[in-house]
């Protein structure tokens, strides 16, 4: 039953982050979410549970489920770092990853997705498995090696051999997807 | 409900600061901090600033909003002005919201990019560019020339006055009066048919071509006339002018990303390695696809980076034989394309010599079509064997071979007109019955509407070639790949979608309805109708018969190069353009400007109608009094830009030092808190839970320390 909780919840989530997320979108949304564990997730919020989705399950939708960043995805927009979404953090998920979010906010939260370290710097090793997962590993690790070392030499911009979230900023920026 | 009521602001903040030192886990939400304590400043920006600022921050949506119930609670009460500007913006983003949903093909160009990557996806956007142009020149077209004949023709005849020119002498010139386009009554369904390929036939006096068009300038009653010829003269010219504005227009769009992103050639792994991927990506097989593509791009740049070295590493005899070679193969391309010219010319002159009538006829008719069509197939062919020869790296080679077809594309269209022109005004010599009509009598009656059908042959060829290809190869090459396993036959595969070769068809079929424009004016409504079909068909092809590509195409600069195409060809159309309405003389007995000398002297003659403060306005714009001021202005204008663009690229470089540099601060302030540390350490007692990790030591210094340089960049570091 969707209640006055969620149409007030969704009228603020609307307003504050401008319609990325509007109000029937919000409602489909809290369907999917009551869908991926229908025996943890209330269709009612009014007395706004403390529910929290495991990683094992998001990671199951469609639209995670062949993609190689799926576990970091769903690590980077959970609030205890292992990947259990609240509602709210499932909203977060899907609005940043829409296609109306503003290219800053994606472009923090694509730094938090490849720093599998999770210590905001991108270093080699986060770089190293980064691309593993793009290539499938299929690359030779000469190739790897090769291919890492550039990376860092291209962006890296204040010498220490890791990338920052600056370093990163500003190699994004210059990406023709970012720039609208 | 517990979100909305009051625990205190900053009592909140402060035990999530707490609650982030003392984990185990490093803080993971560390982002562009909020300042809690900032104030609103002034009333005029903030009502902008603020849903900007409220959607940028990367907090969870709980912290979005206290931080939006503060503001909210600061914010005096919004100004008449802050309301309007704001609702000005709330319309601006709904109306580009609503703009976006009306594009053409949305859905559908979304998807294939999804599915085949940027690259492939270009072409469908120059595609539906392409559609848009000419189904908005149509609608130019027909509201100037084709309404207002069709209007006319239908009112009684004596409104209408002949439009001739008292300059002319006609006597002596009857022969060339005389045009008879109609056949006999009765014909035979099949040559129906025939004449609707060819544009003979009913076809050729109707509307579509040229000389179905009156020379008459229609006066309604005294207030109202409307001079036919002047109309169709200005709503061509504007054409032109109109498509070079949309393309010029589209291709600064175009401009202005690669010129940003320096041609996508500079920080090309890093790029690849961060932005390679497409989260919109569904199902296994996109993704093994994207895997697959991404894994070969890398490799094809590591490639080309030892090919480089290995080119470097050369001696001097290695190289010589390697230009040598070069300049040998480029010596066999230059004869092979020479060769094409050859063929193109000697078929064209050979078709308009011989008419016959039937099947064969309609083949002969079709003969320069043919031979183009064929030479475009199978020079580039034959070039691209000759270039595994000459040994270059990946990314010369598919410049070469584009520069290559986009020559042989374009210049054999030039040479096909340059033959048909030649015939017109007997330049080659043969011909001497260009005498009394001053152009050639005996072959063309109404030569302009004999160059509206060969453009309009062009035309339909080009587009029967296409469904031909997609039927008779595409289609048949799937099932064979997908039925039978043998070894030979899996190794060709299926089809790949090639970009640029099928970028050349459009710009060359664009071409050709430009060329067509002033002499069949309904070319552009038949063009638009032939590349709607066209992205259907190719659509279906593409999902259905082909592989995405394994060589990924780099869209950004590629986009500026099919803008560039189009301009050469937009150029070469209008040359011919100003040729024929200057130069040749319009025919006597067909068409708005049978007794003028030139389709050009319609102009002048109008402006000796116009009242006289009309003529002397525009006398005085076309006056050196005007047009001398208006030179030195643009080349102001011009060193105004460049000097701004030149600003702009120095200030782009100072920033990109100034972050070096910042960076460097960082670090060497990282380095004197560390030796800061250090010296504390032995001082105090081992430590609690507070001071695990380095990361933690330096998360527990006091935001208003001493060294830190600005708060930011703080935060950036010791959160």
């Amino acid at each position: 039953m969707y209640n006055s909780y969620c149409a007030i919840h969704a009228m603020l989530t609307c307003i504050i982050l401008s319609c990325p997320v509007c109000v029937c979108c919000s409602r489909r949304l809290h369907g999917r979410y009551h869908e991926l564990a229908p025996h943890l997730v209330p269709m009612d919020y009014t007395r706004n549970p403390d529910v929290k989705v495991p990683l094992s399950l998001i990671v199951n939708m469609p639209e995670l489920k062949e993609n190689p960043f799926r576990n970091r995805i769903v690590e980077a927009f959970s609030e205890d770092g292992l990947g259990n979404l609240s509602f709210n953090d499932f909203v977060d998920m899907f609005s940043v990853l829409s296609e109306t979010a503003p290219r800053e906010l994606k472009a923090i939260y694509a730094f938090k997705i490849y720093d599998f370290n999770v210590d905001n710097f991108i270093c080699k090793e986060d770089l190293e498995k980064t691309l593993n997962k793009l290539t499938k590993e299929e690359l030779t690790q000469e190739e790897v090696d090769l291919v890492c070392g550039k990376t860092i030499e291209e962006s890296d911009l204040d010498g220490d051999n890791k990338l920052s979230f600056a370093d990163f900023e500003n190699m994004i920026s210059r990406a023709p997807e970012f720039l609208r | 409900m517990c979100y909305f009521e009051g625990q205190g602001y900053y009592s909140t903040e402060q035990s999530l600061r707490l609650r982030r030192l003392s984990s185990r886990v490093p803080n993971q939400n560390a982002a562009p901090h909020f300042d809690w304590g900032s104030s609103p400043e002034g009333g005029k920006d903030d009502g902008e600033e603020e849903p900007r600022n409220l959607r940028e921050l990367a907090m969870p949506l709980y912290m979005k909003k206290k931080v939006w119930q503060v503001q909210q609670m600061r914010i005096p009460v919004a100004s008449g002005r802050v309301r309007r500007s704001r609702a000005l913006r709330l319309f601006y983003a709904e109306a580009r919201n609503a703009l976006a949903m009306v594009t053409l093909w949305r859905r559908a160009i979304h998807k294939i990019g999804g599915h085949f990557g940027g690259g492939v996806q270009s072409y469908f956007v120059f595609l539906r560019f392409l559609v848009v142009l000419n189904f908005l020149s149509f609608l130019l077209i027909a509201g100037f020339v084709l309404i207002p004949s069709i209007v006319f023709h239908s009112l009684p005849f004596n409104t209408s006055i002949s439009h001739m020119p008292n300059t002319t002498n006609i006597t002596g010139l009857e022969q060339c009066m005389v045009y008879d386009p109609n056949p006999g009554a009765l014909t035979v369904f099949y040559i129906y048919f025939l004449d609707l390929l060819s544009g003979t036939g009913f076809m050729e006096y109707s509307y579509m071509f040229y000389g179905y068009y009156n020379n008459t300038m229609v006066v309604v009653d005294e207030s109202f006339s409307y001079n036919i010829p002047l109309a169709y003269l200005l709503t061509v010219s504007f054409y032109f002018l109109f498509c070079l504005f949309c393309i010029i227009v589209r291709m600064g769009g175009v401009a202005r990303v690669a010129v940003a992103t320096g041609g996508g050639a500079a920080g090309g792994y890093s790029m690849m390695v961060f932005t390679g991927w497409d989260y919109g990506l569904q199902g296994g097989c996109a993704t093994r696809l994207k895997q697959n593509n991404i894994r070969y791009q890398l490799q094809v740049d590591l490639e080309e980076e030892r090919l480089k070295l290995k080119a470097r590493s050369l001696t001097l005899l290695q190289t010589v034989g390697l230009y040598t070679l070069r300049g040998f193969l480029n010596l066999i391309v230059i004869a092979l394309i020479l060769g094409a010219f050859t063929a193109i010319a000697a078929a064209t002159t050979f078709s308009q010599k011989n008419q016959r009538d039937g099947i064969v006829g309609l083949l002969l008719e079709y003969l320069p079509s043919i031979v183009i069509t064929v030479s475009n197939f199978v020079v580039p062919f034959l070039c691209d064997l000759i270039a595994q020869l000459e040994n270059h790296n990946p990314s010369t080679t598919i410049i070469l071979a584009l520069l290559r077809a986009v020559f042989l594309r374009l210049v054999s269209l030039a040479v096909l007109l340059y033959t048909l022109w030649s015939n017109i005004t007997c330049e080659n010599g043969m011909d001497t019955g260009c005498e009394p009509c001053s152009y050639n009598y005996q072959q063309y009656q109404c030569w302009e509407t004999r160059i509206g059908q060969e453009m309009y042959k062009l035309t339909l060829f080009d587009f029967l070639t296409t469904i031909a290809v997609l039927i008779l190869l595409e289609f048949p090459r799937r099932m064979v790949v997908d039925n039978c396993s043998n070894k030979l036959i899996q190794w060709v595969g299926r089809q790949e979608f090639l970009v640029p070769p099928n970028v050349l068809g459009l710009v060359y079929a664009q071409t050709v309805v430009w060329t067509g424009a002033l002499f069949c004016p309904l070319l552009p409504l038949v063009n638009t109708i032939k590349f709607v079909i066209i992205f259907y068909c190719k659509k279906i092809t593409l999902f259905h018969n082909c592989r995405p590509a394994v060589k990924v195409f780099r869209s950004t600069s590629s986009n500026i190069v099919f803008f560039l195409v189009l301009l050469f060809g937009w150029i070469l159309a209008s040359t011919v353009l100003i040729y024929s309405m200057a130069e040749i003389h319009p025919s006597y007995g067909c068409g708005p400007f049978r007794f003028s000398s030139s389709m050009w002297s319609t102009i002048p003659e109008s402006f000796q109608n116009l009242p006289h403060t009309a003529q002397d306005f525009l006398t005085y714009i076309g006056s050196q009094a005007f047009s001398i001021p208006l030179f030195i202005f643009s080349c102001v204008l011009l060193c105004y830009v460049a000097a701004l663009a030149s600003v702009y690229g120095k200030s782009v470089a100072l920033l990109k030092a100034q972050l070096k540099l910042e960076g460097r601060d960082k670090q060497f302030l990282v380095k004197q808190i560390e030796e800061l540390q250090k010296k504390l350490k032995p001082k105090q007692d081992p430590m609690g839970p507070m001071a695990l990790s380095h990361d933690h030591v330096q998360a527990t210094c006091d935001p208003q320390d001493s060294y830190s340089s600005s708060p930011p960049l703080h935060s950036y570091a010791l959160d």
